[in-house]
Order: C-alpha cells, then sequence, then structure tokens
C-alpha cells in the first residue's frame, strides 16, 4: 500500500496536479469507487505484467507468481463504464481464453488465415445498447432505411 | 409379355428389385437436395421416396463431373446427372440442335456439349423441365425459391402470336419463374426461351404514376384526376379526324375494344393495332388467321413459307413444323431472305418475282405443291407493312387454288401473325379508316404501342402513352397512364389459330397503375362521353356484338369464308425482296426489351 501511495506522489512531482488528475479520470480510477469490478481488477494489475494493448485500447495482463493457474490472464478494458466481454477482439480471444501462447501482437497462424474477401473488421456485441446500434433487417419498422425498395424497378423520366 | 401372364408387382422380390434400381441410381448421385433448386419437385427424389431402400450400403467415394456452360438460360451440375438422355434426345428431336450429346463410356459417361459451346436453340428453356433431376436447372431461378413456396397462376403467354399455356409462379408480388402448361392443339408441352424467361422484364422499368409533361420538357407525377382532366381537355380542342388510337401489341380484346369504342364515341375511326398495317382489310378472318390450325399442321405433307421465319416469329409453330419434316418426310419451300431453319427446306427466293414463277406454275416448286395432299402455304405478318401485299395475297391465292390447298376437308391457306393483340384486334375491326392518318394527326392515343413509328407524327401532336413499361414511344408521350402487365390482369387474347384464352392475373398490380380497360372507361367519363360498361362482363357482351367468338374461351373458332371471296387484285408486285419481320428473337416487345436476362440471350447468341 505505501508504495501505491509513493507512486503517486511521484507521479503528482513528476506531472502536475491537474495531469495527474486527469489521468486518474481517463484510467478509470475515479470509475473504481461505485465500480467494486474494475477496483479489483486495477488492484490486480499491480506487479502485473502488462503484455500487450490492442487495437481498441484493451490492456492484457499476465502475471504469473502467486496467482492461481487459469486466472493469471486477464483484460482491461479500454472502455471503462460499459465493458462487456464481446469488446476482446478475436486476435487477443485466444491468448486471454488460454487457447494459445501466441499474443494478439504476434502474427500467429490463426490470424494468417483471416480470410480476405468475405473477413470483416471485430465490433462488440450491441445487444441492449439501444436501437440505433442493433442491426435490423432492410423490412424492420425501425430500420430508417425501410421504404427505400420496392419489388420492381420504376421508370425513371430523364426529361 | 405374353396373354394370359401374370406380373406381380407386390412380391418381396418386386420389391428388392426396386431398391437395388434404387440403389444403383443413387449410386453416384450426390447427397445435396438441400441445397439443390430441383428439390421439391425431383423426379429422382420421389422414386427414392417411393421405391428405395430406407439406408444406404455405398461407402466408396462418389464420382464427380465437371460441370459444362450451357448459356445464359440453363445452369448445370452434371455431377448429379443420372445420364437418362431425355435433354439429349430434347435437343436433337423436338429442338433440332445437335449440341447435347453422351460422351464417355461406363462410369465416364457424362452428358455434354462435344466441344465447348453455349446451347443455341430457342427452346433450350425446355431441357430443364425434362430433367429429372437436378443437372438442368434454370440459371436465372436458381437460389431464388423453392417450388412449394411458389403460387400457380394458369395463364396465357403474350410475347407472341402463339399464345403458349403457361403457369406464372410467383410468391408475393413477385413473378418468379413461368413454366409450360400441356396444351395438344398449341404448345404441346414446351415453350420458348422468350416465354420462359422475359418475367425479369416485368420487375424493370415500370410505370407506376400517371406522369404529365409540363412546360420544361420534364415528366411529373401527379394523380390520375389531375392527368385525366389534361386529356380530356385536349380531346375536345382537336377535330375527329385528327384523332388516331393505336392498340400495342400486348394488348387484350377488352381493352382494344374500349379504345376503339372511346375513339368512334369522339367521331374518329383511326384506330388500328400495330403490326397489324396502316390499312389491313378485316372482313374475311381467313385471310389473317392460321386456317390449318397449329395441330393439324401435322397432317400437311409440303410446306411453303412466304416472308416468314417461323424459328424467330413463333418458336412453337416452327418445333410443329419440324415435326412434322422429321414424322413424314415433309418438303419445305421457303420464299425470304436468308435465315436459320432447323430441318430441310428448299430456299426458292427471296422475293416477289419467285412468287410470280409460283403462281404461273413456271417453278420447280410449282409441282411439289400440285401433288401435295395437304399442302399449307403460310405467309408471314411482316408482309402487311408492304404496299403491295394485296398483289402478294392475290398471287398467293392462285397458288393456292391450283395446289387445291382450300377444300372442304383441308383448308391450307395460313398467315403467321407476329404479337398476341394481332387476330382479336382484326376481329374487333380495328382498322383505320385513312392510310394516313398519323402524318395529320393532332391527339394521339397509343396503347402499349412501342413498335409505331412516330416519327411521321407531328411535332405539335397531343401523344397519350398508356402502358405498364417505359420503354420507346414514351419518350414522346405528352401524358403517360401507367397500366398491367398481362401478368396482373385478366384479359383475352385470340392466337394465331384462331383460338381464344384468357390471362389470369398473378401478381398484383405494381404502383398506382390500373387495367387498361378501365383506364379508357375512366377517361371516357371525365370527357364527357361515358362508355357504357363498368365491369369485365359488361364490356364483353359488348365483345359479344362485335366477335362473339372471342367470349367461346379455349376453344378455336375457324373462319367462315375462304380468302378466295376477295375481289380480283389489279395491283402490281414490286420487285422488293421480303425483309426479316423479327430481326432478334429475344427482344419483340417492351416487355421482353426491359429484360436483363433476353438482353444476355442476345447479346451472347446472336452474336454473329
Amino acid at each position: 500500500m505505501a508504495s501505491v501511495v509513493k507512486s503517486a506522489f511521484r507521479a503528482i512531482r513528476e506531472k502536475g496536479v491537474s495531469n495527474f488528475l486527469r489521468e486518474l479520470r481517463d484510467e478509470g480510477y475515479l470509475r473504481c469507487l461505485p465500480d467494486g469490478n474494475l477496483l479489483q481488477t486495477k488492484i490486480h494489475n499491480i506487479g502485473a505484467k502488462l503484455v500487450g494493448v490492442d487495437k481498441f485500447g484493451n490492456k492484457y495482463y499476465e502475471k504469473l507468481e502467486g496467482m492461481q493457474y487459469g486466472r493469471h490472464r486477464w483484460v482491461e478494458y479500454a472502455e471503462k463504464s460499459r465493458y462487456n466481454a464481446s469488446q476482446v477482439p478475436p486476435e487477443w480471444h485466444g491468448w486471454l481464453h488460454y487457447i494459445t501462447d501466441h499474443t494478439g501482437d504476434e502474427a500467429s497462424p490463426l490470424l494468417m488465415l483471416k480470410p480476405q474477401r468475405y473477413g470483416i473488421e471485430h465490433k462488440e456485441n450491441f445487444s441492449g445498447e439501444g436501437d440505433e446500434f442493433i442491426y435490423h433487417s432492410k423490412g424492420h419498422a425501425l430500420n430508417p432505411g425501410q421504404r427505400d425498395w420496392t419489388r420492381y424497378q420504376p421508370w425513371q423520366p430523364t426529361k | 409379355m405374353l396373354l394370359g401372364m401374370k406380373i406381380k408387382t407386390d412380391t418381396p422380390v418386386a420389391k428388392k428389385a426396386r431398391e437395388g434400381v434404387m440403389e444403383f441410381l443413387l449410386m453416384n448421385h450426390p447427397l445435396d437436395c438441400p441445397i439443390c433448386d430441383q428439390g421439391g419437385e425431383c423426379d429422382l427424389q420421389d422414386q427414392s421416396m417411393a421405391f428405395g431402400s430406407d439406408r444406404g450400403r455405398f461407402t466408396e467415394m462418389k464420382r464427380s463431373v465437371v460441370d459444362k456452360n450451357l448459356g445464359p438460360l440453363v445452369k448445370t451440375v452434371m455431377t448429379r446427372c443420372i445420364q437418362c438422355t431425355r435433354c439429349v434426345r430434347f435437343a436433337t428431336e423436338v429442338a433440332g440442335v445437335q449440341d447435347l450429346g453422351m460422351l464417355g463410356r461406363g462410369s465416364g459417361e457424362e452428358i455434354g456439349t462435344y466441344v465447348e459451346k453455349v446451347m443455341t436453340s430457342e427452346l433450350s428453356g425446355n431441357v430443364i423441365d425434362i430433367c429429372p433431376v437436378g443437372a438442368l436447372t434454370s440459371k436465372p431461378f436458381a437460389f431464388k425459391a423453392r417450388n412449394w413456396e411458389l403460387k400457380g397462376t394458369e395463364t396465357i403467354d403474350v410475347t407472341d402470336a402463339v399464345g403458349s399455356n403457361i403457369r406464372i409462379d410467383s410468391r408475393g408480388p413477385e413473378v418468379m419463374r413461368i413454366l409450360p402448361r400441356l396444351n395438344e392443339d398449341i404448345n404441346e408441352e414446351w415453350i420458348s426461351d422468350k416465354t420462359r424467361f422475359c418475367y425479369d422484364g416485368l420487375k424493370r422499368q415500370r410505370l407506376n404514376d400517371p406522369m404529365i409533361r409540363v412546360a420544361d420538357g420534364r415528366f411529373k407525377p401527379v394523380s390520375w384526376r389531375d392527368a385525366f382532366a389534361v386529356v380530356a381537355e385536349v380531346v375536345h380542342q382537336v377535330k375527329p379526324e385528327e384523332i388516331v388510337g393505336v392498340a400495342g401489341q400486348l394488348s387484350d380484346a377488352e381493352s382494344m375494344i374500349a379504345l376503339k369504342d372511346f375513339l368512334n364515341r369522339l367521331g374518329s375511326n383511326n384506330v388500328w393495332c400495330e403490326r397489324n398495317g396502316s390499312h389491313h382489310d378485316a372482313d374475311l378472318r381467313s385471310t389473317y388467321l392460321m386456317n390449318t390450325s397449329i395441330a393439324d399442321l401435322e397432317k400437311a405433307d409440303v410446306f411453303l413459307l412466304i416472308g416468314t421465319q417461323p424459328r424467330v416469329e413463333a418458336a412453337m409453330i416452327n418445333a410443329r413444323i419440324r415435326k412434322t419434316v422429321r414424322a413424314t418426310n415433309a418438303k419445305v419451300g421457303y420464299i425470304g431472305p436468308e435465315t436459320n431453319f432447323n430441318y430441310d427446306h428448299q430456299h426458292l427466293g427471296t422475293g416477289p418475282q419467285t412468287l410470280i414463277e409460283l403462281a404461273e406454275r413456271r417453278h420447280p416448286f410449282s409441282s411439289a405443291l400440285l401433288n401435295a395432299k395437304n399442302p399449307a402455304i403460310i405467309l408471314g405478318a411482316g408482309l402487311f407493312d408492304r404496299k403491295d401485299k394485296d398483289a402478294i395475297f392475290f398471287a398467293v391465292g392462285t397458288i393456292a387454288e391450283y395446289a387445291n390447298a382450300i377444300r372442304p376437308d383441308w383448308n391450307g391457306y395460313n398467315v403467321l401473325l407476329l404479337s398476341a393483340a394481332q387476330a382479336a384486334a382484326l376481329d374487333l375491326g380495328l382498322v383505320p379508316e385513312s392510310e394516313n392518318s398519323i402524318e395529320s394527326a393532332k391527339f394521339v392515343y397509343l396503347m402499349g404501342a412501342d413498335d409505331v413509328n412516330l416519327e411521321k407524327v407531328p411535332s405539335d401532336a397531343f401523344v397519350v402513352y398508356q402502358g405498364h413499361h417505359g420503354d420507346q414511344s414514351v419518350y414522346r408521350a405528352n401524358v403517360i397512364l401507367p397500366a398491367s402487365a398481362f401478368s396482373e390482369k385478366e384479359g383475352t387474347y385470340e392466337n394465331t389459330e384462331g383460338c381464344t384464352q384468357q390471362t389470369l392475373p398473378a401478381v398484383p398490380i405494381v404502383g398506382d397503375a390500373r387495367d387498361d380497360w378501365k383506364i379508357i372507361r375512366a377517361l371516357s367519363e371525365v370527357s364527357g362521353i361515358q362508355l357504357p360498361y363498368d365491369s369485365l362482363e359488361a364490356i364483353r357482351s359488348r365483345i359479344r356484338t362485335v366477335a362473339p367468338n372471342l367470349l367461346h374461351v379455349d376453344e378455336r373458332e375457324p373462319a367462315t369464308f375462304p380468302p378466295s371471296l376477295k375481289p380480283k387484285v389489279t395491283q402490281k408486285l414490286s420487285q422488293d425482296s421480303f425483309r426479316t419481320a423479327v430481326e432478334n428473337f429475344y427482344m419483340t416487345d417492351s416487355i421482353t426489351r426491359a429484360s436483363k436476362i433476353m438482353a444476355q440471350c442476345s447479346a451472347l447468341l446472336l452474336k454473329k
């Protein structure tokens, strides 16, 4: 505990109070007060090894000594308030779930297989996040472009 | 099998033998029914459900066959082929093209075109129907629908004058495919590729809103009320003799009689159907019908084709002639420009000169006609446009006379029409009063007429286009009234042999369009000269007074009087040789011209 306080004081000295407070907010330390889950992750992070950061900014940690096997890899989400497991992209998914020891940054054989023609960018699951995020088929009442298609193509006068 | 023999069909031995046959058939047949377009209407599926074993013993590898490219209409998955050779027989015997055949022996046996080429028949779509498995399926219909989702509507084809019996399969508001219906008197069990694959034209270039041309030359969508008001105002400003009406080649009898009644009430009788020529004599039905009837063409032993290319004008009639030629070695003589035939024929000449020689019995073919028992003379409706057509018809009448082609038991004098509306139009008397009425017209009413030459229409004339496709005439129109296509309305059509048939609506009308006769009826009311019918029954009882044969549906009404009753013609034959009436088999009317599939066909198959 003492080392945490000591490093906090050192950070204030180096960056100044305002920068320190901004960092405190950006890194989610303030969210730790209402969100015990995040607080626990932050406490876990002390002394752990930062293995990598993915393209969304999620941080992947590993700590081998003193941890129960199978709980030694975890992620701190970039999104501090509404995070969920689907924010982990597929290239890190394998490492995080102990499927492989290749991290997402390495060009693992799995990544080489990414199909060029139909492979699309990873997108998190937006279920429950509101109607505007959810996919609606083209005939759905909530699809804004629902009326822009017809079963036939009308003749367009050119002049 | 001998007299008194007992055949047992339900013993365990018979059952086992059937299972054995099915096992052999299924040995090399892939198990891809869930992704096969034939699924649900597959003969092999039915057979294996009825007679097959409930388990397979096959553990070896199945053979695979390379797919063939048969063109834009027929999709092939040749691994599914069970080598029944129905398609080979159809192509050689009915379609008359030697494109398909069997290659290899044993397990290497496969159906294919001997060299890599597409199937060049106008009947190629029929191999889709006769293939018992999913080896040959429809390319435009591939993966579009399952056959149990479709609603079938038994109706009539209007893309040529044959009136083939078809079934329109639709799903919701969309026509998904067109299949033939059995009618031994007309199309047997085949239809042409144009009939089968024109349906995607029904979804493209559709007129769906009434439009008027505003001051800056642009079209503006308006309500029906406003469009009628504009037309009704103009109608009363022009002189009666300056009013002209042209019915299109897809018009039904109901709308044509409405158009004629409407213009007659305005005081004009300048109304005709396109392709019937500007001044056709409709007094004798025998001068514009196929008097032999399509089915009886099989009894003919000598054919004389004058200015007609039946292969492109009426593919089903060509198939009938080919059937006769194959079965009885009937002779075929042809006068007209160089063209494609898929049976033996003699090209006698290209123009009226040969016709004169034949009429004066100077031509070698005259003896064939003289010795013929049942000669069939077929005139093309493309001749209707010629200035000297009366002289041509008179010369043909002379030939028919000495060949004894018109007898009480046989009438070999035939006219092969080009479009579905022609026969009914002439029956209803849609014949213009004056020959050059369109050149002095001030008000032109085009009811689906897209092939009429509009260059002669004066620039200050007011043109109303009523139709279902934005095709050719629509660009000259001042007012556009959207109408329904043949798949969307109930209408009466008469085919080239005089057989009356009716279409039934398969899909709903698109947009704000209306049936043709309803539009004219509504317009007549706005113009203050209300037509006295407002239901199909009422309009049909009006037809009864003009041409009662149009009410005898599915009956062929032969002409009563022979064409020889016509007065003697003194007109001189011109020296111009006959011209082809149909340049492109795949694109002849507004629907087929809007179709993408037909465009592909004409690009690929008519490549010179």
